[in-house]
């Protein structure tokens, strides 16, 4: 939650600093961008185990893979309703609640849609966190972990774990790590368009 | 350069440091980098007009639609049960 606070308090400031300032970085900004995206490599290589998601089985992809799904589709319409162009939208809902990897991705190309992917995935986090007790009152707990998206693996897994139990912890952490797999992986391929 | 080759080659890195049994924390240079590059996307956002309503009410509709669109799909996948 700290860490959050942080994220904003550092938003803020780089709003304010670049309204009122207007500095050049260069490209210091891909160079940290490339840096990021090898440290989230460097994990994902270290903590990759297939063991744990056969455990699972298919709802261990099924899921994950759901999740992406509706959340494209989610994107699409809203991208329809706001009138945003479909590649920007697309990328936004594809970072799936990752919004310290969606929003610098997309801000290569755009600071504004960069700047909607960040808190449009800050948001899903922030309503995940808010409404998971009380979805799980409609849905079965394992199904609703596809709110989270990314998330479920880092952020949102206390919340999974104590209101949906240690069996939903597990679910959400192997549901939270495909996706973290996957998004590196889509978000750019979709902004290559 | 492609995004792809820094994510590959970091997990070509991670996956030789576990065969070696070394494990790097990579929590404290992870937090470094993104706050970095949170402040220059700021940065370069503070530069441009941007609509603060347009970009709050925006947020919020996309994160309901991929929280929804998600739900959704797990339900027709999984079933209601």
């Amino acid at each position: 939650m700290r860490f959050l606070i942080y994220v904003l308090l550092v938003l803020v400031a780089g709003i304010l600093t670049g309204h009122f300032y207007a500095p050049e970085f260069g490209n210091l900004y891909e160079i940290m961008l490339y840096l990021l995206i090898m440290i989230i490599g460097i994990d994902l290589g270290q903590s990759f185990r297939l063991r744990e998601i056969r455990k699972l089985g298919g709802l261990a992809i099924k899921l994950p893979l759901s999740t992406l799904l509706g959340s494209l589709l989610g994107g699409l319409a809203a991208s329809l309703s706001l009138g945003i162009e479909l590649k920007w939208g697309l990328a936004i809902a594809a970072g799936c609640g990752w919004y310290s990897l969606t929003g610098p991705l997309i801000a290569q190309y755009s600071a504004v849609y960069g700047t909607l992917g960040f808190l449009a995935n800050l948001t899903r986090e922030i309503f995940t966190v808010l409404l998971y007790p009380l979805v799980i009152g409609r849905i079965r707990k394992e199904l609703a972990v596809s709110m989270g998206g990314a998330t479920t693996m880092d952020t949102t897994l206390p919340i999974m774990t104590k209101f949906g139990g240690s069996e939903v912890g597990l679910i959400a952490f192997i549901h939270g790590f495909v996706l973290t797999a996957l998004v590196p992986f889509i978000v750019p391929f979709i902004l290559q368009f | 350069m492609n995004i792809f080759i820094p994510l590959l080659v970091g997990i070509l890195i991670g996956y030789i440091l576990r065969r070696k049994g070394r494990k790097v924390n990579a929590d404290l240079p992870m937090s470094a980098a993104l706050l970095l590059l949170i402040f220059f996307m700021g940065v370069e956002a503070g530069k441009v007009e941007i609509d603060a309503l347009w970009l709050l009410v925006s947020s919020v509709i996309f994160a309901a639609m991929t929280i929804l669109g998600s739900l959704g799909i797990a339900l027709i996948v999984g079933g209601r049960g």
